[in-house]
């Protein structure tokens, strides 16, 4: 989690966003919602160099969908078209019940990860995605009852305070996402993220997400820091300004400037060992 | 109550679903899987309260 381990040739763990849950195919054509599109960009994935996918499930029209049945049909068609990939259900919601929302930890069997969002964040003008103490607490113990790696989604620095509230209960390494964009998300710059990252405790690891245009300078920048990053469809629709991206394409262009950094890219097994998996 | 401005649609013109998607007839464009949540009255949600679209075309302002 330092410059030092950056020397040192840590190994940095790649995950892929694949859908997400804001937009669909109305916005990027080539976003992959049906399990079986899911599946095949997870396959694709793997094979550029990610170690983790994040899933979301999606309904028919594209409509987001929180129960375990879909999740389950989503996880299915993933572990049956990849090899070792690690497995991380978003529990992340917006205005989603609190039920609702641990239908993703239920499926059969559990996920090895799931996200674990630390306070609120604003979507548009009314919709917010509340994500009080009492769903965090809620999420966590049944997370924690499964056997699951919680994520912790850190929206902005306030949310570092509800990450330091829980940290005791945490394995080691507790593993936090630093997330950066607009709204009430951190505001992204290099400046930011070298502030969040001196604040966080030794024992942590961290992730890096940059939304939008941010998503290549500040994953690299997060390279430099001894972290590691998620790319993806869901955070970036864009390889660069007018080109859309793929999910794979993203990811390869990760492992290529890991590599290029001297950041060997962790397979799924280097992975678990790193996270504590 | 859905929103009387969502329609399923599986075209507009330019592009073509297999399965119908939530299509707004106010801002005449298909609706991000989330703003859905809001046209449908999902999870309590409320088009007259909570959606900017809807409350422009009726004329509302914030403050009311
Ligand atoms: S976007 Fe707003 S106005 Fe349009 S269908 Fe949905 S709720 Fe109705």
């Amino acid at each position: 989690m330092t410059y030092q381990e950056y020397l040192d040739g840590k190994p940095v763990v790649v995950t892929a966003a694949l859908t997400g849950g804001i937009h669909g195919k109305e916005t990027h054509p080539g976003l992959p919602e049906t399990p079986e599109e899911i599946a095949a960009a997870a396959a694709a994935c793997e094979e550029a160099g990610a170690a983790i996918v994040h899933l979301h499930a999606r309904r028919d029209n594209g409509e987001r969908a929180f129960s375990t049945e879909r999740f389950q049909a989503v996880t299915d068609a993933v572990r049956d078209a990849t090899d070792d990939l690690v497995i991380q259900h978003s529990t992340g919601g917006t205005a989603a019940p609190d039920a609702l929302r641990a239908e993703p930890l239920r499926t059969d069997p559990a996920p090895e990860m799931a996200s674990l969002d630390m306070g609120p964040m604003n979507r548009g003008r009314r919709l917010t995605s509340e994500n009080t103490r009492d769903t965090i607490d809620g999420l966590h113990a049944e997370m924690r009852e499964r056997g699951i790696k919680p994520e912790l989604e850190v929206f902005n620095d306030g949310h570092l305070n509800e990450s330091f509230r829980i940290l005791d209960d945490l394995a080691d390494p507790p593993y936090l996402n630093l997330i950066f964009g607009p709204g009430t998300l951190s505001p992204p710059s290099p400046a930011n993220l070298q502030h969040m990252v001196d604040q966080l405790p030794d024992r942590a690891e961290f992730n890096v997400i940059g939304f939008g245009p941010h998503q290549l300078p500040l994953t690299t920048q997060s390279l430099l820091l001894g972290g590691h990053v998620r790319v993806g469809l869901e955070d970036n629709s864009y390889y660069r300004k007018g080109e859309r991206a793929t999910n794979e394409a993203l990811v390869a262009r990760s492992v290529r400037i890991a590599e290029e950094l001297g950041r060997p890219v962790a397979s799924p097994a280097e992975a678990r060992d790193l996270l504590g998996l | 109550m859905t929103c009387p401005h969502l329609e399923y649609r599986e075209g507009d013109g330019s592009r073509e679903f297999e399965t119908a998607r939530a299509f707004c007839t106010v801002a005449e464009r298909f609706v991000q899987p989330v703003r859905a949540d809001i046209c449908t009255e999902r999870y309590d949600l409320d088009p007259e309260a909570d959606c900017e679209y809807f409350r422009e075309h009726e004329g509302l302002d914030w403050d009311e």
